[in-house]
C-alpha cells in the first residue's frame, strides 16, 4: 500500500477534481433554476438543452479520465479488453449504431433513450462508488470523480425529464432501464475477476456516457437550432 | 538406435531449415496494425506495418470483425488509404461498437497474422485542418487596428447537425518571430487578434479538435501584412507641426539678419581696431614714409584730455572768404573769399572737422615743405568716428568755446567751429588727422596753437579792426572778439582751422583761444590744454599761450599777421618741452615756408622738437 506515496498525488487530483466541480457547478448553477414547487417557472428549452449539454460532456471526461487511470493502473498486460466485448448491461437497449441512424430517430424516442441510459446507470454508479471506496489501494482519482459521476449523472437525468417535460409533455413513459447485475463481480475476491469487472464497468460508462453526449447535442442541434449548429 | 534415428531427424531438419534459409525464403513476419484513424466519425482507416519480408512476394489481408457479431469481414478498401492500409467507409464502420482488426501476411512459405487489434471509432477520431483560413485588418476609426481571421470546419466534418463539436486553436506570429503566438477560439469560427505590430508581415495558422478526439493538422500558413501605423491624421498634424516650426525658424532667422548686427554687437562689441592718433592712412597712400614713422614715433599716446582741450578751441569757420584761408595748400589761392571753399558750405556748418581733414589733406600736400613730423599722438578725435571711439570731453569746454567760436564766425559765411564741438561723421580718417595736428600744437610749445590764436586773434584783430570803429582794443577786443560775428565780416577767414587741416602728416594744429587781450594790445592766446592754466597773462610761451602783441602787417584780406611779442617769449607760463625750439622753429619756418607764408613765417612754421607744423597764419597768406 503506497497510500502515502499515493496521497499528495491523490489529493491533488482530487482538489483539482473540487475545482472543476465547482467551476461546473457554477456554470451550472448560473442558469436559472426555477424552486421547487413553482409552477409558473419556465426555464427556456435552449438553456436546459445548455445545461443538459454541458453535463454530458463533464461527465463523458470524468468517465475517460477515469477509464484511463484505472487501465494505467490496474489493467495492463491482463488482456481485459478482449474480455470486456459486448459485456456492457445497457447492449440490449436499441441505440442507434451510427449517425444515419442516429438522424433518422425521432427526437422524442432518442430523449427517450437517454433518459433510459441515464435510470440504467444509476444503480451502477451508486455501487461503483462504494465498492471503489471499499478497495485497499483505492486511488483518489478514481474515487473522486466515481464520486462526481453519480452526482452529475443525476442531475442529468433531472434535466432530460425536464426537457423532455417541456418537448414532449403529457406523456409519462415507464421507467424503462437496464438492470445492473455486476454487483457481484465487483465484489469478488478474485482481484482478477474483481478487476474486470470494475474494468468492464468503467469501459461501458465511459462508452454510454458518450452516447449520451452526442444524443444530446444531435437533439440540441436538432430541436434548438434547426440542424444548423 | 533410437537415439540415432531422433539425432537424425533432427539433422534433417536443420538442414531442411538451414536449406530454406540459405534460399532467403520464409514465411512473412508478424505484421503490426499502426494507426487507425477516423476523420469525421463515420469513416476511419487503418495502417497497417508489414512484419520481415520473407523474401518472397507476400499478401496480406485484413480481417475483421465487430462486437457483438461473429461474422469475420475483410477489409473492404485497400486502396483509399494508401499502401498497407484498410478504409472502412461508412456502410461498414459501426460507432460504439468495437472492431476487433487482424491482418495476415502470406507468402509462399507461409503466413502470419497479426495480433487483434481493438477499435472504437469514437476514440479515433482526429479530423482534418480547418480550411479557408482567411485575414484581414480591420481599421476601426477610433480604435487600433486588429486582424480578423476567419476559417471554415474541415469539409468532412458534420457540424451543423451536432454529430461533432469541433474546438478551433489559431496561431500566429510576425514572420522572423521564432515563437508562436497561441490562442484558444473555442467553437466560433472567426477570431480577432489586438495585439499586432504595425508594419510586420504574420503568418496564422488554424487546427481543430472534436470535442473528444484528437487535434487536427496544423492548417497551411496564411500571410498577411500589417500596415504601418501613421494615421492619415497623424500624418497631417506632423505636416503642420512642421510647416510651424519652419515658420518660426524663418522668423528667428530673419529677425536675427535684422538686427543681428546690433545684437552681435551689442553681444560682442566690437573691439576697436588700432589706430595711431595721428596718424593718417594718406601718407600711406602717399608713400610719406617719413611721416608715416613720425607719426608712428608719437608721444603721449594715446591722448590726454588735454588734447581735448586743444581741440575745443580748435576754430573753423568756413565762409565764401573762409577759402582764401582754406586752401592754404591748394595752388589756387581763391579770391577774396569769395570762392568757394571746395567744401559744401552745408558741409562745414558743424561739422568743421568734416572738412578740415579733406582740406587738410589738401593743404597739407601742397604746403608742405618740410615734411611735418608729427609731434604727438596727443590728440583727441574731434569727431567722432564709428570706428574711433574716442570721445573727447568738449563739451564743457566747447560750449565755452563754441560761445566764442561762433562769434567769429563771419555771418554771412556759415562758419564751421572746428572739429571739436560738433562731432563729424564723415571723413573720420581726416578729422582725425585735424585732431593729430591739433594736439600736436597743443603738445608742442603749443606755438602751433598760438599761432592758430594768433591767427585767430589775428582775423579778429583785423576784423575788430576793420569793422569796428576805433576802439580800444583792450576792452573791446573781447567784445569785439564777441561781437565779431555780429559783424560779420565775410573777409576774415577764420581758416585757422580749415588750414590746420592740412596738417596731415605732422602739423598739429594747436587750439588757441584768445584769452585776453592784454595792456600792450596783445592778444593772448591760450593753447587749449588742461593742464596749461588757461590764463597766461603774457602767454607767449611756446607751449602755451602766445601773445601776439605784435601786429607784423595787415593783409589784403584785412587779415591782421600777427606776431609774437618777443618780449613776452621769455615768460613760460606752461612748461613745453618744445618750446626753446620755437623761436628757432619759427626761423626756419619762417624762411623755408616764405613761397607759402607771407607774414610771420617764424608763425608760419613751427618746428618743435622734430615735429613740423604749419602755423595757420601761413595758410591766410596762401589765399593773398
Amino acid at each position: 500500500m503506497d497510500s502515502k506515496g499515493s496521497s499528495p498525488k491523490g489529493s491533488l487530483l482530487l482538489l483539482l477534481l473540487l475545482v472543476s466541480n465547482l467551476l461546473l457547478c457554477k456554470s451550472v448553477a448560473a442558469l436559472p433554476i426555477c424552486p421547487s414547487g413553482a409552477v409558473n417557472c419556465q426555464v427556456s428549452l435552449r438553456d436546459l438543452f445548455d445545461r443538459a449539454v454541458i453535463l454530458s460532456h463533464y461527465i463523458h471526461n470524468l468517465s475517460s479520465e477515469m477509464f484511463s487511470e484505472f487501465d494505467k493502473r490496474y489493467a495492463q498486460g491482463r488482456g481485459f479488453i478482449t474480455k470486456a466485448i459486448n459485456s456492457c448491461h445497457t447492449s440490449s437497449l436499441s441505440t442507434p449504431e451510427d449517425k444515419e441512424q442516429a438522424q433518422q430517430i425521432h427526437h422524442e424516442d432518442l430523449l427517450n433513450l437517454v433518459l433510459r441510459v441515464l435510470r440504467s446507470w444509476k444503480d451502477p454508479l451508486y455501487h461503483l462508488v462504494s465498492e471503489v471506496r471499499g478497495m485497499q489501494e483505492a486511488p483518489d482519482a478514481i474515487l473522486s470523480r466515481a464520486i462526481e459521476i453519480k452526482e452529475q449523472n443525476k442531475r442529468l437525468l433531472e434535466g432530460m425529464e425536464k426537457i423532455v417535460g417541456q418537448v414532449h409533455p403529457g406523456v409519462k413513459e415507464n421507467e424503462v432501464y437496464s438492470v445492473w447485475s455486476g454487483l457481484p463481480s465487483l465484489q469478488m475476491a478474485d482481484e482478477d475477476t474483481r478487476l474486470f469487472a470494475f474494468y468492464n464497468l468503467l469501459h461501458c460508462l465511459r462508452r454510454d456516457s458518450h452516447k449520451i453526449d452526442n444524443y444530446l447535442k444531435l437533439l440540441k442541434c436538432r430541436i434548438i437550432y434547426d440542424s444548423n449548429c | 538406435m533410437k537415439e540415432n534415428v531422433a539425432s537424425t531427424v533432427v539433422l534433417i531438419l536443420l538442414l531442411f531449415l538451414n536449406i530454406n534459409l540459405l534460399n532467403g525464403y520464409s514465411p512473412p513476419g508478424k505484421p503490426e496494425i499502426i494507426k487507425c484513424r477516423s476523420p469525421e466519425k463515420e469513416t476511419f482507416t487503418c495502417w497497417w506495418k508489414p512484419g520481415i519480408e520473407g523474401g518472397l512476394p507476400t499478401n496480406y489481408t485484413l480481417t475483421y470483425h465487430k462486437e457483438g457479431e461473429t461474422i469475420t469481414h475483410e477489409c473492404p478498401d485497400y486502396k483509399t488509404g494508401g499502401p498497407n492500409s484498410c478504409y472502412f467507409n461508412k456502410k461498414h464502420t459501426s460507432i460504439w461498437k468495437i472492431y476487433i482488426i487482424t491482418i495476415n501476411a502470406t507468402n509462399k512459405m507461409g503466413s502470419s497474422s497479426s495480433d487483434p487489434h481493438y477499435v472504437d471509432v469514437i476514440y479515433i477520431v482526429e479530423p482534418d485542418p480547418p480550411v479557408n483560413l482567411t485575414l484581414e485588418v480591420k481599421q476601426p476609426e477610433d480604435r487600433k487596428p486588429y486582424l480578423w481571421i476567419k476559417w471554415l470546419p474541415p469539409t468532412l466534418v458534420d457540424v451543423s447537425s451536432g454529430w461533432l463539436t469541433l474546438q478551433y486553436e489559431i496561431r500566429l506570429k510576425p514572420e522572423k518571430a521564432a515563437e508562436w503566438e497561441t490562442h484558444f477560439a473555442g467553437q466560433q469560427t472567426q477570431f480577432n487578434v489586438l495585439s499586432l505590430y504595425p508594419g510586420q508581415k504574420y503568418l496564422v495558422q488554424v487546427r481543430c479538435k472534436p470535442d473528444h478526439g484528437f487535434w487536427s493538422e496544423w492548417s497551411p500558413e496564411s500571410s498577411i501584412q500589417i500596415p504601418s501605423d501613421f494615421t492619415m491624421k497623424d500624418t497631417i498634424m506632423w505636416i503642420s507641426v512642421a510647416i510651424l516650426s519652419a515658420i518660426v525658424c524663418l522668423i528667428i532667422v530673419w529677425a536675427l539678419a535684422l538686427k543681428g548686427y546690433s545684437m552681435v554687437t551689442c553681444i560682442f562689441p566690437p573691439v576697436p581696431g588700432p589706430k595711431i592718433k595721428g596718424f593718417d592712412t594718406h601718407l600711406l597712400e602717399k608713400g610719406k614714409s617719413e611721416e608715416l614713422l613720425s607719426a608712428l614715433g608719437c608721444q603721449d599716446f594715446p591722448p590726454t584730455s588735454d588734447c581735448e582741450d586743444l581741440l575745443v578751441e580748435f576754430l573753423e569757420v568756413d565762409d565764401s572768404e573762409d577759402q582764401r584761408l582754406m586752401p592754404a595748400h591748394s595752388k589756387e589761392h581763391p579770391s577774396q573769399g569769395l570762392k568757394p571753399t571746395h567744401l559744401d558750405p552745408d558741409n562745414d556748418s558743424g561739422r568743421g572737422s568734416c572738412d578740415s581733414p579733406s582740406l587738410l589733406s589738401e593743404k597739407y600736400e601742397e604746403s608742405r615743405a618740410n615734411p611735418p613730423t608729427f609731434h604727438t599722438p596727443k590728440v583727441t578725435e574731434k569727431p567722432e568716428n564709428p570706428e574711433v571711439n574716442i570721445t573727447c570731453t568738449w563739451d564743457p569746454q566747447d560750449i565755452h568755446l563754441e560761445s566764442k567760436i561762433s562769434y567769429f564766425h563771419a555771418g554771412g559765411s556759415k562758419s564751421s567751429t572746428w572739429p571739436l564741438p560738433q562731432p563729424c561723421h564723415h571723413n573720420p580718417l581726416s578729422s582725425y588727422h585735424s585732431t593729430a595736428d591739433v594736439c600736436k600744437l597743443a603738445l608742442g610749445p603749443v606755438s602751433a596753437a598760438t599761432t592758430l590764436l594768433d591767427k585767430t586773434e589775428k582775423d579778429v584783430v583785423e576784423a575788430s579792426k576793420t569793422i569796428e570803429t576805433e576802439e580800444e582794443e583792450k576792452t573791446d577786443k573781447p567784445r569785439e572778439v564777441e561781437s565779431f560775428p555780429s559783424k560779420t565780416d565775410q573777409e576774415t577767414a577764420w581758416l585757422l582751422p580749415q588750414q590746420k587741416t592740412p596738417f596731415l602728416a605732422a602739423k598739429p594744429m594747436d587750439y588757441v583761444e584768445i584769452h585776453k587781450v592784454n595792456k600792450d594790445g596783445a592778444l593772448a592766446l591760450l593753447p587749449k590744454q588742461k593742464e596749461n592754466s588757461n590764463k597766461r597773462e603774457k602767454p607767449d610761451t611756446p607751449e602755451t599761450s602766445k601773445e601776439y602783441a605784435k601786429v607784423s602787417r595787415v593783409m589784403d584780406n584785412n587779415i591782421l599777421v600777427l606776431v609774437q611779442d618777443p618780449r613776452a617769449q621769455n615768460r613760460v607760463l606752461l612748461e613745453e618741452p618744445v618750446k626753446e625750439a620755437l623761436p628757432s622753429l619759427r626761423q626756419n619756418q619762417a624762411e623755408e615756408n616764405l613761397a607759402c607764408f607771407t607774414a610771420t613765417p617764424d608763425n608760419c612754421r613751427l618746428q618743435m622738437g622734430g615735429v613740423d607744423y604749419l602755423d595757420p597764419t601761413c595758410f591766410t597768406h596762401s589765399f593773398n
